[in-house]
């Protein structure tokens, strides 16, 4: 990659043209993706809209290094994901959160240390544990915790490291509305104090709008981007912002966006 | 948080499962008024003697030197067949997930071996080895199918959300082995020594019958050749009573590990 000297331009994931089809058992295939662009610059946060099965897991999934684009490329930092995760500087939180049943939460938390092999850092766990609320069940076993506090879990290893690209597919999603904002106020004072190249996928548009730099508005079958917005408002942002006549605005014209074509 | 149960809640749960189990023993009561019926009124013949006798037989000093020496020759030989095939079975499932492919041949080198009935092999046996070694032998051979089919499809079993998330984490296959998929696969390995357990007895019984010097096998034999019924019978009784009290011991273990793990 060509040194930029400005860093604030510098581009942390890149997709270019990329498309994923998936072959299927009776020989067809499915196209996931068709061609997608994105480029997202080092301490950017970028929100992921789309309705269900566009494709915005695979476009985690490619950023991850999970999967491969059977066209175009995908690079973080001009290289291979892979290399990134092979790195431990990736942190990921799942659709289904991906919890070790057999592991306490805290261990869970503590997992990324081990799998790096670095000396396991009990007062970051405490505080990243404390961060989502989960305070007091350190010791409970995920089977014990309810779906929303699993995905709670499940953020805080995704930042044990203090990763520097962090991927959240809807993390969110089986939390009350309440403790969702909370989380939501919580996570931003992380991004506000360092720079953590983000990718979070969402069903809420309030939420895309509240955290995020730019959404990205998908489409499916085959998945495409429709629209690329950069969100107007000043950080950091109060929940007072969201109830500006702007913001309002904001959200009806995604909503509508998002609606199908007719 | 087991450890943690009041007394009133223990004693719920004992009753609960003394309710749980008594159809069991009802449907073992019945067993016994059933064999002791037949025995007492001759409907099956001299051969089967009534359930009185044979305990009859167990109980009496004068047989307590014979009956011990053949339990303790036949268990011997059934615990050293069965940490031999348990060994052995372990190392293989291992061996073939380290190098996989190796697994194709040893899993046809395997069921090759399982489909061949011991009574075909022991006719080699005798050849090969000390015939006091076949008992051990026919064993070990049974066990460590049983202990390579459960430990395989155990280290198999790893949830690929799971293998994701030890990809995005940049973990070594090594880590992924010794982190994920030896935990996910300790409770097929349990259910496995479990089941091993009255294989074991078969293959140790059967071993014993192609002319060990000693053990319940033996006692059978020389039972029903010299028309020892109760001698014979005896000798059955024991070997199921104790293959039964262990197959239950494995069956707690069995359940911890399904506790601790799953
Ligand atoms: N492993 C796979 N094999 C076959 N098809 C797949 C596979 N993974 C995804 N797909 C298909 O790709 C499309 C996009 O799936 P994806 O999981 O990315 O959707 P999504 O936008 O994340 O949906 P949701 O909001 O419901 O999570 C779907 O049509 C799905 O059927
Ligand atoms: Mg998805």
């Amino acid at each position: 990659m060509p040194d930029i000297p400005q860093t604030e331009c510098r581009e942390a994931i890149a997709l270019r043209a990329a498309g994923k089809a998936f072959a299927l058992d009776d020989g067809g295939s499915v196209v996931a993706l068709d061609g997608i662009d994105i480029s997202i610059r080092e301490g950017e946060f970028v929100a992921i809209l789309g309705p269900s099965g566009c494709g915005k897991s695979t476009v985690l999934r490619l950023v991850a290094g999970l999967e491969t684009a059977t066209s175009g490329t995908v690079h973080i930092e001009g290289r291979a994901p892979a290399e990134l995760a092979a790195h431990h500087r990736l942190g990921v939180a799942f659709q289904d959160h991906a919890l070790l049943p057999w592991l306490s939460v805290s261990d869970n938390v503590a997992l990324p240390f081990r799998v790096a092999r670095k000396p396991v850092a009990r007062d970051t766990i405490a505080r990243l544990i404390a961060l989502v609320g989960l305070s007091g069940f350190e010791n409970a076993r995920p089977s014990q915790l309810s779906g929303g506090m699993r995905q709670r879990a499940s953020i805080a290893r995704a930042l044990a490291l203090d990763p520097d690209v962090l991927l959240l597919d809807e993390p969110f999603g089986a939390l009350d509305a309440v403790t969702r904002r909370h989380m939501n106020i919580e996570l931003q004072r992380i991004w506000s104090a360092r720079t953590l190249t983000t990718v979070l996928v969402t069903h809420s548009v309030e939420e895309a709008l509240f955290l995020a730099d730019r959404i990205i508005v998908m489409t499916g079958r085959p998945g495409r981007v429709l629209r690329d917005v950069a969100v107007p408002f000043a950080r950091p942002r109060t929940p007072e912002a969201l109830r500006t006549a702007q913001f309002h605005a904001m959200v009806d014209d995604l909503t509508r966006a998002l609606e199908p074509q007719g | 948080m087991a450890g943690l149960t009041s007394l009133p809640t223990r004693l719920r749960r004992l009753k609960r499962s003394c309710a749980q189990r008594a159809p069991a023993l009802i449907g073992i009561g019945l067993f016994c008024l059933a064999w002791q019926l037949i025995g007492s009124y001759r409907l099956a013949g001299l051969t089967w003697p009534p359930l009185s006798v044979v305990i009859g037989y167990l109980v009496d000093p004068d047989h307590h030197r014979l009956l011990t020496r053949a339990a303790s020759t036949t268990l011997r030989a059934v615990a050293l067949g069965y940490l031999i095939g348990a060994g052995i079975g372990l190392f293989l499932a291992l061996a073939v997930r380290l190098f996989r492919p190796a697994r194709a041949g040893i899993d046809t080198f395997v069921a090759l071996i399982h489909v061949t009935p011991a009574i075909a092999l022991a006719p080699v046996f005798m050849i090969l080895m000390h015939r006091d070694a076949i008992p051990v032998a026919i064993c070990a051979l049974a066990v460590t199918y049983l202990i390579y089919v459960a430990a395989t499809s155990g280290l198999d079993g790893a949830k690929r959300h799971h293998i994701d998330l030890f990809a995005v984490m940049g973990a070594r296959p090594w880590q992924r082995f010794w982190l994920l998929e030896r935990p996910t696969a300790l409770p097929a390995i349990a259910s496995g020594l479990k089941l091993a357990i009255p294989v074991a007895f078969m293959g140790t019984i059967v071993g014993e019958w192609f002319g060990a010097a000693r053990g319940l096998g033996l006692l059978m034999v020389s039972g029903m050749q010299n028309f020892q019924i109760p001698m014979l019978w005896a000798a059955v009784l024991l070997t199921t009573l104790t293959s039964l009290v262990l197959y239950a011991l494995m069956g707690l273990v069995e359940r911890a590990v399904e506790r601790r793990f799953a």
